[in-house]
């Protein structure tokens, strides 16, 4: 029989979290949307995550069932910059207070609950935090009460792991079976429990919000419109969909690109090209808050442009609207462990062109434009083939909210659960 | 035959090094860079250790030991005092008991069990008079004796602790010290301050042989050692001990409080008296001998020089650290970085370095006592990650220092100084420009 979620209390050791000085990227939303989950399904969860220095140090949620502990904040408090501002300070301390604390309370809990207790590290930030709570955990005698779990969701931080330790003391799992073959090169074999996206964001999208934003997108006559949401970085393809706009403009065609990246200098290079490559960039601030209504506003504002560099955070309800509103959005990655943008593009009901790596849920053609190299040329081709076949646009938009219910939290835990059974039976001692 | 013994121990646990060094975050308050620097947690953990296995049993051993006749001194770092406030009240209690009871003399000691006095005597002799003021707001006891750290004694140290007020402070009675002189004497150097040597053999014979199986003297009991005691030539045994001996370094297990239990009546037995520190000064007051101190230090630690703390290279490049942490410190202004520093000299930063590049007993001790989570690092590392908390701790102090540089006019005294051109001291004090000096002015100009 399998565990249920009433049956466990979940530990989960992050970087990232929910707050906003705690969302770097996809693993922030990740996190946030898989405790969520947990909780509202009915297991008490912990997540310790580099919160905000300036939040409660503790919080409770969803009728005391998730537990957000903001971990280390008398170091964020030095670097205001985000998550991984003084990562190196940061990590000292997590490594060393966060197991303990998961040792030394939550285990207790587990044992007096008589509930199963789940231990789960994301990332290469948590790999010494989760062996060193394997060994708080004998320490006490406690170890046979836990299942540990270590989840990678991209190599980047491998080189930093001690694969033999962490390997022998937790169940290894990943995102995707891209991800699985690369850690097969490691010694490893993870099981695969796919991503996951929160239920709302298959909920449909107001139109009017989709109108408002859409018409300013295409003001000026431009059009095919396409977003790209990323960070600055060479394994994101940004000169890939430069190239291709500037391509599409080349023969006449009013493309044009709205980037929304990071803060990595990658940046610099992806707008040199496309400058030198005849494209216009306007730096766009979206505000403190952006709505759908002072989006457009400030879309509008750089109408002319061929390229638009969205500045500040966008929420992801916000995005939903922006992927609806596009064209197309371009999750074209050369290296995607999974693809999670792509993903929460699906479920805004967009058409998305993907990466061929970890995009486990994307079918060329059937619900996505599933792009096999990083030749700009191919975007551009299948643009002409969309353009001249209506109908395959709007089933693979029907398509793609499909994939995406298939993908929402609830399914994943689902499986996660049914996996979970498993692994708690073969879990390492 | 001396017919006087005095019992000396001293209870201390340090403030460890958290190895790996913790990066202290640029801007860092002192607070938080003191939780980088100190390893709390396993300060706790070893407290409690020695709690069980110690404090608490060999307090209550004593405690018999005082109501049977037996006298007392009694030092207590301010280290561990602050780790019992902290961690265990009950402790506290039973100690304030101890320390109240009429057969036990307290004894002040320099607070952080430093190394300060290599560095700045004047805050050596400002530690020990700030330390024995909180021990009497703490236990209601005016210290009139005091112990330097590891028992070090040297010249200039017998001065600080007059300039400190106290009546007499303790040496370890190494024969590369006394000379011809016998260690039960009472001793005193140019000023009446008095000065007790520790009978290193018969302190010895508790504090690291007890457990010894393969000493002949083996195993050791009450009667013996009390009769080794009135034995002795002289006017009194003065003998000392860390008191983490009683259970810890000797396990129960080996007899160690029942020799305890058994002292007094065979002390009594043999005609032994038990006197403090202060009885014996104010009895062979008329009875004290000029001793020549040397300028090198002696000590109670390995073989009674500074070799044990210094000997090695690992030692003296952390002792320079020590210094330039403080130095350091000095230059921010910040008595809370000041204090930091101080901690950092504690000489249990060199003796846990000790055993680097060496063997045979004193290392086996010291490699003993350094903890045990350190040694998953390997020996290299531990060397090298603690020099880097030093460094960390002098790099995380540069926010403060350029506060004090811009906020402060830069060395005053000097600029006045070179300043004036007639070589006259702003004080008042005439002297005379050196050639080097003139000439150096003159190319200023």
């Amino acid at each position: 029989m399998a565990l249920a979620p009433s049956d466990c209390i979940f530990a989960v050791l992050c970087f990232e979290g929910p707050d906003r000085y705690a969302l770097a990227g996809g693993l922030g939303s990740r996190v946030s949307g898989l405790t969520e989950a947990l909780a509202r399904s009915g297991a008490t969860t912990h997540l310790y995550f580099i919160g905000d220095p300036g939040a409660p140090s503790v919080e409770e949620r969803i009728e005391g069932r998730l537990v957000l502990h903001r971990w280390s904040q008398w170091i964020s408090r030095y670097y205001p910059n985000g998550v991984y501002d003084g990562e190196n300070e940061k990590l000292y301390d997590f490594n060393e207070t966060a197991p303990w604390h998961v040792a030394d309370h939550l285990a207790q809990l587990a044992v007096k609950g008589r509930k199963h207790l789940v231990v789960l590290g994301e990332d290469w930030h948590s790999a010494e935090a989760i062996c060193r709570t394997s060994d708080l955990l004998h320490a006490r005698g406690l170890r046979s009460h836990a299942t540990l779990i270590w989840n990678a969701n991209n190599p980047m931080g491998f080189e930093r792991i001690n694969w033999g330790r962490l390997g022998y003391i937790a169940n290894l799992t990943t995102v995707s079976r891209y991800m699985k073959h690369y850690m097969w090169g490691l010694g490893q074999n993870p099981t695969v429990i796919p991503n996951g996206i929160p239920e709302h964001l298959v909920a449909p999208i107001p139109a009017a919000q989709v109108q408002r934003v859409r018409s300013a997108l295409r003001a000026d006559g431009a059009g095919p419109v396409f977003v790209k949401v990323a960070r600055w970085d060479p394994d994101k393809r940004w000169n890939m969909a430069v190239s291709a706009v500037s391509r599409l403009r080349g023969r006449g065609i009013a493309a044009r690109l709205i980037a929304k990246g990071g803060i990595e200098p990658h940046q610099r290079e992806v707008f040199g090209n496309a400058v030198a490559a005849g494209l216009s960039i306007a730096d766009v601030p979206v505000g403190e808050s952006p709505t759908p209504e002072t989006l457009a506003d400030a879309l509008r504002s750089a109408a002319a442009a061929d390229v638009i560099n969205l500045q500040g955070y966008l929420p992801v309800d916000l995005l939903q609207v922006l992927y609806r509103a596009a064209d197309a959005v371009l999750a074209n990655s050369g290296m995607e462990p999974f693809g999670l943008v792509g993903l929460e593009a699906m479920a805004a009901g967009a058409v998305v062109f993907t990466g061929s790596t970890g995009e486990d849920y994307a079918r060329p053609f059937q619900n996505a434009i599933v792009l096999e190299t990083d030749d700009p040329g191919e975007i551009a081709q299948y643009w002409d083939q969309l353009q001249s076949s209506p109908a395959l646009v709007e089933h693979m938009r029907q398509a793609a909210l499909a994939t995406a219910a298939e993908y929402t939290w609830s399914e994943v835990l689902s499986a996660l659960f049914h996996r979970l059974d498993y692994l708690a039976a073969a879990s390492p001692r | 035959m001396a017919k006087h013994l005095v019992i000396y121990t001293l209870a201390h646990q340090p403030h460890r090094l958290k190895l790996p060094a913790q990066p202290i975050p640029p801007g860092a308050a002192a607070d938080d860079i003191a939780r980088c620097l100190f390893d709390q947690r396993m300060d706790q953990f070893y407290f409690g250790r020695a709690a069980g296995k110690c404090y608490h049993p060999a307090i209550a051993a004593f405690t018999e030991f005082l109501c049977a006749g037996g006298k007392l001194c009694f030092g207590i770092s301010e280290t561990l005092l602050d780790q019992i406030t902290r961690w265990d009240p009950s402790l506290l209690e039973a100690l304030t008991g101890f320390v109240h009871h009429p057969n036990c003399e307290l004894i002040t000691v320099e607070p952080e069990h430093s190394l300060i006095f290599y560095l700045d005597i004047r805050r050596f002799v400002e530690g020990l008079g700030r330390y024995r003021q909180r021990l009497e707001r703490e236990f209601g006891v005016v210290a009139q004796v005091a112990d330097t750290t590891e028992m070090f004694m040297s010249n200039d140290l017998y001065f600080a602790l007059a300039r400190a007020g106290m009546r007499g402070g303790f040496m370890d009675g190494r024969s590369w010290v006394l000379d011809w002189r016998s260690p039960t004497h009472l001793y005193h150097h140019q000023l009446p301050t008095a000065i007790l040597a520790r009978h290193t053999d018969l302190s010895d014979d508790v504090g690291y042989r007890f457990s010894n199986r393969s000493w002949h003297g083996w195993p050791l009991l009450a009667s013996d050692w009390a009769e080794w005691i009135a034995k002795a030539e002289g006017d009194f045994v003065f003998v000392g001990w860390d008191f983490e001996t009683f259970g810890e370094h000797q396990w129960q297990d080996s007899g160690i409080f029942d020799f305890i239990a058994a002292l007094p009546g065979e002390l009594k037995r043999c005609g032994v008296e038990c006197l403090g520190a202060s009885e014996v000064m104010d009895r062979f007051a008329d009875h004290s001998f000029d001793l020549p101190l040397p300028a090198f230090p002696s000590t109670w630690a390995g073989d009674g020089g500074v070799g044990f703390f210094l000997g090695n290279p690992i030692q003296q490049a952390l002792f320079q650290l020590m210094h330039h942490a403080y130095n350091k410190a000095i230059l921010t202004d910040d008595p809370a970085l000041v204090d930091l520093a101080v901690k950092l000299t504690q000489s249990d930063v060199l003796h846990l370095t000790q055993w680097f590049g060496r063997s045979g007993d004193e290392a086996q001790v010291s490699a003993y006592f350094t903890p045990r989570e350190w040694w998953a690092l390997g020996p290299d590392r531990i060397v090298w990650e603690a020099q880097q908390v030093f460094k960390n701790f002098i790099a995380a102090c540069d926010p403060a220092a350029v506060a004090a540089v811009r906020q402060s006019t830069p060395l005053d005294l000097a600029s006045d100084l070179d300043d004036r051109e007639d070589g006259s001291d702003p004080r008042g004090v005439t002297r005379e420009r050196g050639p080097q000096e003139a000439h150096h002015k003159t190319k200023a100009q």
